[in-house]
């Protein structure tokens, strides 16, 4: 794999040459916390210290609320055209949750067109994360806070430089003037990089949790760990790997949009009839870590958890997603049954 | 290591248990993360250990009984604002309160993360509340603070920090006195133009993401269906555009005009820290105006929008200022 390197200061003036032709969205302070905004100049970008949005990176490319029509007596489609974008500074577990969108938005007879515009017209620079926050469990699912997968280029924080592993085509283009790291900076990489991953927590067992969360469908558990819930969005709404939304015709203004939904509200499964499949938070905090830590193994073979931890951050009564998965997997679920 | 509060807790909870008055206790134990606590429910007497309670407790216990199956014998471990939420619920007939066994506690505040997290990148390693000091190590180092300086402000402002109404009241002072209605820090609100006011609220609705977390959090939203989730007709632009943002922030306030408890969960539930007591604590300003109707306060006395008939409104068109100080 090829890898260059650059400090810091010449990085400034390659954003400043980007800036001229691509959109460039970066990790901004707007005033409230650090989101991904489009970026004019390079000193905005807060690349330094910064553990993670707490906006997920999904809503570049699945806003949560975007319109998908308007009509006038007539239908009108949304602009075809994304302008190319450079999206810099986008944490592994986000990266790796477009793959898990592209697989259930992308990978199948009838794609999302407004998510694959999108994405296709997208250039993805991870930034690796040197000291990733205590909520952080990248590891534990799958992944690595330097993961090399799904993106364009992966940029590595070395004190004064970067260290940056091309990874596409796309990315090639965008460094390809700058000098090849040399043995003894790659060394010390890899030796940063091994280092963070040892200190993160352990691999989880994929498919022992996931045979564990099927024993548990029928059982009492989901009531115990559902109690506290109060059944808001946080938890989905800033997580990156979900994606459900829900379309909706806003009459007055003539358009048809589509909101991002959760099962974590009772209307998500309320059926027109007045049943509701999912009746209680029990059934609906079920869906939430079923869906990830075993309905995506089914499907991919992978969790579709990426780590990040916000839901375990800015959980109001702090579930912990973590505590649940860790839970299953001591439960004795057959001695439950009975 | 157990501070007397919370001992005392303990003896209470495991005291109702072992008697079976009741089939569960409700508190706060060590939540997975040092600047969290979580809810939790206890049926057990060999459990009540587990019960904590100190300023990182920032949930209001009392919508928890909107969830509780109908008919359960439940203990409830209550500061001021959790009693005032329990009492309101009474009045408004939605809880028994012969089913309900308040354990009050004298409250110490409830801190704010945001302001324990002023720089949101310097994650915070663990916190230590003694008396009057709360000391925070962050990554960066560490820190002590005045519990008063990094109280939430609807802390700040409580007029009734004392458990009301209650069972029994664990016998360990509190850090606030009880005082008479007071919102006067809402005066500097009210003298800004309609300009200067629209302004500001756009600016904290607008950065709300509609994932709701301030309703759930509520022991006053006790609706089945609230009106944004209505569909046929639809009252609300379903967005997160401006107008659906202002929709919801504005109707949520105006439902609780002489009940929101001003607890301030709803704040500390937000997970795009939106500021949102100022609305309700306005309308209860009003409300206290009008009709000297505090939420929760009374022991009888039913909400004025419990009470009022048609043939009792006196609103007239001229009393927009009224409050202006």
């Amino acid at each position: 794999m090829q890898t260059k390197w650059i400090s810091k200061k010449d990085f400034q003036k390659l954003v400043s040459k980007w800036v001229k032709k691509h959109a460039v969205y970066a990790p901004v302070h707007n005033g409230k916390e650090l989101a991904f905004q489009a970026v004019e100049k390079p000193e905005q970008i807060v690349l330094d210290g910064y553990l993670n949005t707490r906006y997920p990176a999904k809503s570049l490319f699945l806003p949560q609320s975007e319109v998908l029509m308007s009509y006038d007596g007539i239908l009108h489609s949304v602009e075809n055209a994304e302008k190319e974008k450079i999206i810099l500074g986008v944490r592994s577990c986000d990266v790796r949750a477009m793959r898990l969108l592209d697989h259930a938005l992308i990978d199948d007879q009838n794609p999302d067109e407004y998510w694959k515009r999108k994405r296709e017209s997208a250039i993805i620079l991870t930034l690796g994360c040197n000291e990733p926050e205590e909520t952080c469990f990248c590891t534990a699912v799958g992944g690595s806070p330097f993961s090399t997968n799904e993106s364009d280029g992966l940029l590595i924080d070395m004190g004064d430089a970067y260290c940056i592993y091309l990874l596409t085509e796309k990315g090639k283009v965008l460094f390809k003037d700058l000098p090849d790291t040399d043995e003894a900076q790659l060394k010390s990489v890899k030796k940063m990089t091994k280092q963070v991953e040892k200190d993160m927590p352990a691999l989880l067992p994929k498919l022992e949790l996931h045979d564990a969360l099927m024993a548990s469908f029928e059982t009492d558990f989901w009531k115990d760990v559902s109690q506290s819930c109060l059944g808001c969005g946080v938890c989905t709404f800033l997580c990156p790997s979900c994606f459900c939304f829900d379309i909706v015709d806003e009459t007055v203004r003539k358009e048809r949009v589509r909101n991002w939904d959760t099962c974590m509200f009772r209307t998500y499964s309320l059926e027109a009839s007045g049943h509701n499949p999912r009746p209680t938070k029990a059934e609906r905090t079920r869906q939430r870590v079923m869906h990830k830590f075993a309905y995506w193994v089914d499907l991919i073979d992978e969790i579709g958890c990426t780590g990040c931890g916000r839901c375990v951050k800015y959980c109001p009564v702090n579930i912990d997603i973590r505590e649940i998965a860790a839970a299953a997997l001591q439960q004795d679920f057959e001695g439950m049954k009975k | 290591m157990a501070s007397t509060r919370n001992i005392k807790i303990q003896t209470e909870a495991k005291r109702l248990l072992q008697e079976k008055a009741v089939d569960v206790v409700i508190g706060f134990k060590k939540g997975t993360l040092p600047y969290k606590m979580q809810p939790c429910f206890i049926h057990d007497a060999k459990e009540v250990e587990q019960f904590e309670l100190n300023g990182l407790c920032s949930n209001n216990l009392a919508v928890y009984l909107n969830h509780r199956p109908k008919g359960e014998k439940t203990a409830i471990v209550v500061r001021g604002c959790e009693s005032r939420a329990v009492q309101a619920l009474v009045l408004e007939n939605r809880h028994a309160r012969e089913n309900l066994y308040l354990i009050g506690v004298p409250c110490i505040g409830i801190l704010d993360i945001q302001k324990l997290q002023a720089d949101e990148q310097d994650p915070i390693l663990a916190v230590e509340e003694e008396g009057d000091q709360v000391r925070v190590t962050y990554r960066s180092g560490e820190k002590t603070f005045k519990r008063i300086e990094i109280l939430h402000d609807a802390c700040l402002h409580c007029n009734h920090p004392q458990p009301m109404h209650a069972d029994m009241v664990i016998d360990e002072p509190g850090y606030f006195e009880d005082k008479p209605f007071d919102k006067s820090y809402l005066g500097s609100f009210r003298k800004l133009s309609i300009k200067e006011r629209n302004a500001r609220f756009k600016e904290e609705a607008e950065r709300c993401i509609r994932c709701y977390a301030c309703r759930e959090a509520c022991p006053m939203c006790t609706c089945e269906e609230c009106f944004v989730n209505h569909s046929r007709p639809q009252w609300t632009d379903s967005t997160t555009n401006p107008a659906g943002q202002q929709a919801w922030h504005i109707i949520r306030a105006f439902h609780q005009a002489g009940r929101c408890v001003s607890c301030g969960a709803c704040e500390r539930a937000c997970p795009m820290n939106i500021k949102m007591t100022y609305l309700t604590d306005l309308l209860n300003q009003d409300i206290f105006t009008e009709y000297g109707f505090e939420p929760g306060a009374d022991e009888a006395l039913l909400p004025p929008f419990l009470t009022l008939g048609d043939d009792q409104v006196k609103f007239t068109d001229q009393q927009e200022d009224s409050h202006a100080d």
